[in-house]
């Protein structure tokens, strides 16, 4: 009976799990008779296997439940939160005796009377009119009476229910017609239906006497007696227990039916208790280890008759390996079964209205990992609707549908499992996180004003960080983000989160699909062998002794070029302490294993690289866990143990050094910074063969003209141009007109006046991060960067502008000039907006960050209007600073940029709107 | 093996204690025989950068990693020499197997429980931790090792020192 015992706790779990995911489904989709369906299918067999078993109190406490369910079925009562929350009320106390049958195996003692009661008078009390008078008030419990009389034990309710589902006959039968003929299959009479022999209509929970009867003769009462089975379900050779893990089965294929979409899909599954797997895993591993082993000796015989087997040993292996990876697989939906109900819990309790989206449940993970990954996942849904979304009065405040939406997804990408969570709640609290992680001692004032949002978001990581500003029933309970960032880590994935105020945010998580078996780089180091997994491993590049690479030093900071970018090179001799780290040196070699650390490109200088290996993760023991630069340990085709090194860990210091650097960049205005973004460039070539590049997004026009009609006038080259007179500037030294063609010329133009710039020969357009690698001391260059594997001047327009309008009346020596913010974090686009707003005759101060912008308002410093980036412009008015002048925004997006608190978006590109809008903004205010 | 000792003998049949007699540095050392799962001799011990002192390396026992803790560095002795490989103490803890390098082990030894006495209260606090009592031999003192200290702080020596 232990057996039993357990394999009905192992189901029973399952089945009130989706029970419990399915009324909130159904809760909400009242009219789905299908949901209805399943989870009443799923109780009633709950109920029935419990009456089997002789659990009483489970049986009473399910078919109570069971009941009111039955009333929804029959649409005499309405589906309302009250009555949900009851049933599963009733569930949960079917949890709870659950738990105490696992331990003591036993029923606890106690009744449940006060629940079944609410739960009989939620299903008759209310049922005006429907109670037959000579019904007996309370339900009766002739199934606990078919309980006792079974337990000599033929069958159960369970295989009952089976037996109506297999008869193929409308429950909507009339009365009368249900006589049961021995043998045959039996009429199934539906709840309501009238039932001959009882003289009345049967009452939910109860089923005729005659399909009683057939149940009764399908199973082995006596040897002889029994007539055929209703159906091949229960077969007279069964015996009880038989009987009752066929229910199982049953009972198992309906679990599958989420939708409830046609009958139950049996599928031939054998449950295997996990021991079992993990057993069988342990032994593939250690085979594909032997494997190894004998490939390795066998690599430098040349004995051919053992080649043949060998190969088909390591082939079957490998198919092995693939099939027990398989059976260890589990769909991602298994661990989310759990979320429909807490997040209906927790819109209870708050009072909030919340929609959770799950896609890619089918997307199938290790089990090992998904058992590791429920909680966290678990808990950051609980955030994400505890914290996250607002009430729903604050919601529609916010233009916000009253609905908040949660949505999980899940997908799978190179070896990776992605799963992310995403709210469109009010988003991190930047302010609040900053002030904590000040309060926790995380961060200084000064590295917190250096700080972008995202990294100040990040803290919400760090150890013993909570902002819940009161603790809720829900989180807040001393568990944070950390515990889900270290559980994460430990597996080897990484977690992050994007959050836009006011958006929600996004938190994603990237986990590998399996812990066990991983196929590994072993590499040597100070004659000691590492393994990196291969997963990380983007390409290896061979340095020094001959080789086009080389490893150079930037003020002590190792670098190397690939592929006209710098990429940062850690040395493993330095990380791990051991023998001379790299020299650099031309005749010394060594190999650099690029390595993809958090997303970013990281060099790894190693001596050599031996061999690829598949090598099965063994995990570290508590001595070694918190040293980062190891994931695990293994041992080798040779018997020898090495350590597996964690790309991230090597890489974490360098990669939160560039992250800091790329703020000190936008903060600092050095000429060397990086533009995140990319910039269309127009690749021209004047005085000289080498290309130079003009922003696109700064050209109005480009035009030709024929050579004679370039006109000098006063010493200047002009030509008419729609009605007006435009200077034309050479690019290069000079104008160069070629007999017979026309003359390129880029068009600025800017309200009235306009200037042309004459080039020699315009070559391409291309889109790229513009990277400056060198500032320039040459008027009229801003500096170099490599664009399409060329080094290229890249032109200051503005210096032209100014060139040409140097001698241009004084647009408006009258009046005063007015002064300009300009916030831009992205240093490339301050350098082009800059002049262009001084040539039209502003006064430009510009920002990049907003610690400078704070200084620049400390210092008292009156402006005009405000030009920036809207993110920018955001902050700005959200420190409540210069909230009553105009902002200007200018994106490349500003379709998707909400004009909330903006006085005008407009495009980067388009910078004669931005004049005329800043023209605008200043006129009004002089009238105001 | 048989060293009866029968001062006691009005209590009849004397629990006993068993102890594995292992030598670290110059001290006899016991090791309760029920904490340990083998000894063996410790072969191709890989050397972990970065892990704590205490940690000598990882082993492989007949497919499975094995954690060497050096005995000496957690009892703040002098190292042993390089070319010395000792021998190992097996032990078992939750799902690992640690290996307790010592500088030899002797023959198994039974004592009286009753015969445990403390440890003096002036020695090293950092030996305290890890002695659970002593043994009067007729030459020299067994000081019985408390094998899971030994190990058990091994991730978190931080704490102990």
């Amino acid at each position: 009976m232990d057996d039993l015992i357990s394999e009905f706790l192992t189901e029973t779990a399952e089945s009130l799990d989706v029970i419990d995911a399915e009324l909130v489904r159904f809760e909400n989709n009242p009219e789905d008779r299908a949901i209805l369906d399943n989870i009443f299918r799923l109780l009633h067999t709950i109920k029935g296997t419990c009456g089997f078993l002789g659990l009483p109190r489970l049986e009473a406490v399910a078919h109570a439940g069971e009941t009111l369910l039955g009333k929804f079925r029959d649409g005499e009562l309405a589906v309302s939160p009250p009555m949900v929350t009851l049933v599963l009320e009733a569930i949960d106390q079917i949890k709870v005796l659950l738990e105490s049958l696992e331990e003591t195996g036993a029923e606890p003692a106690g009744e449940d009377s006060a629940l079944i009661s609410k739960l009989e008078d939620a299903a008759m009390g209310k049922l005006e009119g429907a109670v037959q008078p000579d019904a007996p008030q309370k339900p009766e419990n002739w199934d606990e009476d078919l309980g006792r009389e079974l337990r000599p034990g033929e069958v159960s309710l369970a295989d009952l229910e089976a037996a109506f589902q297999n008869a193929d006959v409308e429950p909507a039968n009339a009365p009368g017609d249900a006589a049961p003929a021995e043998s045959a299959p039996v009429q199934h009479l539906g709840v309501g239906d009238f039932d001959p022999e009882l003289g009345r209509e049967l009452r939910p929970g109860e089923v005729s006497a005659a399909e009683l009867e057939a149940a009764f003769m399908s199973a082995d009462v006596e040897p002889g007696y029994a007539p055929e089975p209703p159906k091949a379900f229960i077969t007279d050779d069964m015996s009880h227990e038989e009987a009752l893990q066929s229910a199982m089965a049953e009972l198992k294929g309906v679990d599958h039916v989420a939708g409830g979409e046609g009958g139950p899909r049996v599928q031939q599954t054998v449950r295997v208790t996990v021991d079992v797997l993990e057993g069988l895993m342990t032994t593939v591993s250690e085979l594909v280890l032997t494997r190894n082993q004998l490939m390795q000796t066998i690599r430098g015989m040349e004995d051919e008759e053992l080649k043949g087997p060998l190969q088909r040993l390591s082939a079957v292996t490998g198919e092995l390996q693939d099939g027990v990876m398989k059976t260890r697989m589990q769909p991602i939906g298994d661990a989310w079964r759990k979320l429909p109900r807490i997040i209906r819990d927790v819109s209870t309790d708050l009072g909030k209205k919340i929609e959770l989206v799950m896609e890619g449940q089918d997307t199938e993970l290790d089990r090992q990992v998904l058992e590791l990954i429920k909680d966290p996942l678990t808990h950051m849904v609980r955030n994400s609707a505890d914290h996250g979304l607002e009430m729903p009065a604050d919601r529609v405040k916010a233009g916000k549908p009253e609905k908040g939406r949660i949505k999980l997804s899940a997908y799978h990408e190179g070896g990776h499992i992605i799963i992310s969570i995403s709210d469109d709640g009010k988003g991190l609290d930047t302010k609040r996180i900053g002030e904590k992680a000040l309060e926790k001692g995380l961060t200084t004032h000064d590295e917190l004003e250096r700080m972008t949002e995202a990294q100040i978001h990040r803290f919400i990581f760090a150890p013993g960080f909570s902002t819940a500003a009161k603790v809720t029933n829900l989180s807040g309970r001393g568990v944070g983000m950390d515990v889900v960032r270290t559980n994460i880590e430990q597996i080897g994935g990484v977690v992050d989160v994007a959050s836009t105020a006011g958006r929600g945010s996004h938190f994603s998580i990237k986990i590998p699909l399996t812990l066990a078996i991983v196929s590994a780089l072993i590499v040597g180091c100070d004659e000691q062998r590492f393994a990196i997994p291969q997963l990380a491993v983007r390409e290896l590049v061979r340095v020094g002794a001959g080789s086009e690479h080389t490893v150079e030093k930037l003020h002590g900071a190792r670098v190397m070029r690939l592929r006209d970018r710098l990429m940062p090179i850690v040395d493993l001799h330095d990380v791990l302490g051991v023998g001379e780290a790299y020299s650099g040196g031309e005749d010394e070699a060594a190999f650099v294993v690029v390595l993809d650390a958090g997303g970013r490109n990281v060099g790894l200088v190693v001596d050599n690289v031996l061999d690829t290996e598949e090598i099965v993760v063994k995990p570290l023991s508590e001595s070694l866990r918190n040293v980062s630069a190891y994931s695990g340990a293994t041992i080798l085709g040779d018997g020898s143990v090495i350590m597996i090194l964690d790309p991230n860990g090597l890489a974490g210091e360098i990669v939160s050094a560039m992250e800091e650097e790329a703020v000190n960049d936008m903060a600092s205005a050095s000429v060397t910074e990086l533009a995140q973004q990319t910039q269309r460039l127009l690749l021209v070539r004047a005085g000289g063969t080498e290309p130079k590049a003009v922003p696109l997004a700064l050209v109005t026009r480009l035009e030709e003209f024929e050579p004679d009609t370039i006109e000098t006038t006063n010493g200047r080259q002009v030509v008419q141009y729609r009605g007006r007179l435009m200077p034309i500037v050479p690019l290069g030294a000079e104008i160069r007109c070629t007999e017979g063609q026309r003359l390129p010329v880029l068009v600025f133009a800017e309200n009235h006046t306009a200037i042309g710039l004459a080039v020699d020969q315009i070559v391409d357009v291309v889109e790229e991060r513009v990277d400056m690698q060198m500032s320039s001391d040459k008027q009229g260059v801003i500096g170099s960067a490599i664009i399409k594997g060329k080094a290229t001047d890249v032109v200051d327009i503005a210096w032209y502008l100014d060139q040409s309008r140097a001698s241009d009346i004084q647009r408006r020596s009258a009046s005063r000039r007015r002064k300009v913010l300009l916030v831009d974090a992205d240093a490339f686009a301050r350098r082009m907006i800059a002049p262009l707003l001084a040539a039209a005759g502003y006064d430009v101060t510009p920002a990049g960050g907003m610690h400078e912008v704070k200084s620049i308002a400390e210092a008292g410093e009156h402006f005009d209007a405000l030009v920036g980036d809207p993110a920018a412009l955001d902050r700005i008015r959200n420190e409540g600073m210069w909230t009553n002048l105009p902002a200007l925004a200018v994106t490349d997006w500003p379709e998707d940029t909400p004009a909330d608190g903006l006085t005008v978006v407009l495009p980067r590109s388009d910078r004669g709107a931005l004049i005329a809008a800043l023209d605008e903004v200043s006129q009004e205010e002089k009238v105001a | 093996m048989s060293s009866q000792h029968s001062d006691n003998s009005g209590l009849g049949a004397e629990a006993m204690n068993e102890y594995v007699s292992v030598r670290i540095g110059d001290q006899l050392f016991g090791a309760p025989v029920d904490a340990i799962r083998e000894v063996f001799a410790p072969q191709s011990v890989t050397h972990v950068p970065l892990a704590p002192d205490e940690v000598a390396g990882l082993l492989n026992l007949r497919g499975r990693i094995v954690t060497a803790i050096d005995a000496r560095r957690r009892l703040g002795l002098t190292p042993r020499e390089k070319t010395e490989t000792g021998m190992a103490l097996g032990v078992e803890r939750g799902n690992e197997i640690f290996g307790l390098i010592v500088d030899s082990v002797g023959e198994v030894l039974r004592r009286p429980r009753s015969e445990l006495e403390p440890v003096p209260a002036h020695v090293d606090a950092r030996w305290r931790s890890m002695v659970k009592g002593v043994h009067r031999l007729e030459k020299e003192l067994l000081a019985v090792l408390d094998v899971s200290a030994v190990i058990g702080t091994a991730g978190q020596t931080n704490k102990a020192a």
